[in-house]
């Protein structure tokens, strides 16, 4: 298979995979029924999965204490940037800059 | 202009603007892929066609990775597809908490509709329902910044790549930031058990499985509480 052709399947893929069900499941809205409120759910359980997955991505079984605090340090200051500023961008920002300082301190 | 393609515009750029919080998190990690994807001996043009036919975060640097280490073309692609199985989840979660059918605007919304995205737009929604125009001018924002991280990563990244600095070590935790950002502002009290259970399957599954199969499972097993949680409180109200 040439690297085209993968790149073309793949694109075309993922595509499909985003486009078909929003055009099968958009009679949904209109009908509010237990399946609406889980689907209404998937947005905070995946942004939660994604939480869990990426901070899982980052911490180091060999510096468990160390990883661990760096963690919680950039997580808590995203939480008080965002309650001061009211700014996604901002809370994102300050997070990321937190946790690559503290790298110079714990770990 | 007709008032209502001068309304779809004014939604299509407060959707352009609503993605500025989003490019944030994105230009880096496209940043990185551009770096990876030299680092494993693509092409420039070749990590920007990824970019810009794929558009899809984690499996393209999972497409890289498995290039980079010889793997068949058919694995490949059935390891991307795998990896964005997810998303058909998306499309019926998002269609639930639009306005009215996306209609024409379908394919472009689709096209968009990454894991930020997503999570932007459900965000948002939490406050109020979304026209289909906004959804498509927030993912369409998502994707410039994409693509113009990975053309940056691709020109400039063999100088800067290192990944153990100080700025390397930051834009490693741009993308959780974004997530716990966007999870402080969607919150909402009543709903900490379905966030609770999420979190909670999705850590226990990852000490077993893949990770792309362990944030499914911890999306569905949190949104199949939901119809129990907060119930009397919705109903008191």
């Amino acid at each position: 298979m040439s690297f085209i052709t993968l790149i073309l399947l793949a694109g075309a893929g993922t595509f499909l995979m985003r486009f078909v069900p929003l055009v099968t499941g958009s009679g949904l809205s209109q009908r509010p029924s237990r399946l609406t409120l889980m689907l209404s759910a998937l947005g905070l359980t995946a942004i939660t999965a994604l939480i869990v997955l990426s901070l899982y991505g980052l911490w180091q079984p060999q510096q468990p204490v160390g990883s661990t605090l760096r963690l919680v340090a950039g997580s808590v200051s995203v939480l008080v940037a965002l309650r001061i500023s009211g700014h996604v961008g901002v809370a994102t920002l300050v997070g990321a800059v937190v946790y690559g300082l503290t790298g110079l301190t714990v770990g | 202009m007709s008032e209502d393609s001068s309304s779809s515009l004014s939604h299509f750029m407060a959707g352009l603007r609503a993605s500025a919080s989003l490019a944030i998190g994105y230009v880096p990690m496209a940043f990185s892929f551009g770096v990876v994807a030299l680092q494993a001996n693509l092409a420039p043009w070749q990590a920007m066609a990824i970019s810009i036919i794929v558009f899809a975060g984690a499996a393209q640097f999972v497409l890289v990775s498995l290039l980079a280490a010889g793997t068949g073309g058919l694995t490949a692609l059935t390891a991307v597809l795998l990896l964005n199985v997810r998303h058909v989840f998306y499309g019926p979660a998002l269609a639930a908490q639009l306005t009215r059918k996306p209609g024409r605007w379908s394919p472009l919304l689709a096209f968009g509709l990454t894991d930020e995205a997503f999570a932007t737009a459900m965000s948002e929604a939490t406050r109020r329902k979304l026209p289909p125009v906004w959804c498509v001018g927030v993912g369409l924002g998502a994707y410039g910044s994409w693509v113009a991280g990975t053309a940056l990563g691709v020109m400039l990244g063999a100088g800067l790549g290192g990944g153990d600095g100080v700025v390397g070590q930051a834009l490693s935790f741009v993308l959780p930031a974004l997530f716990i950002a966007l999870l402080g502002q969607a919150f909402q009290r009543a709903l900490w058990p379905v966030i609770g259970v999420s979190a909670m399957l999705t850590g226990l599954s990852l000490l077993w499985l893949p990770g792309h199969v362990a944030m499914i499972i911890g999306m569905i097993s949190g949104a199949l509480i939901r119809p129990w949680v907060g119930v009397n409180r919705e109903a008191r109200s």
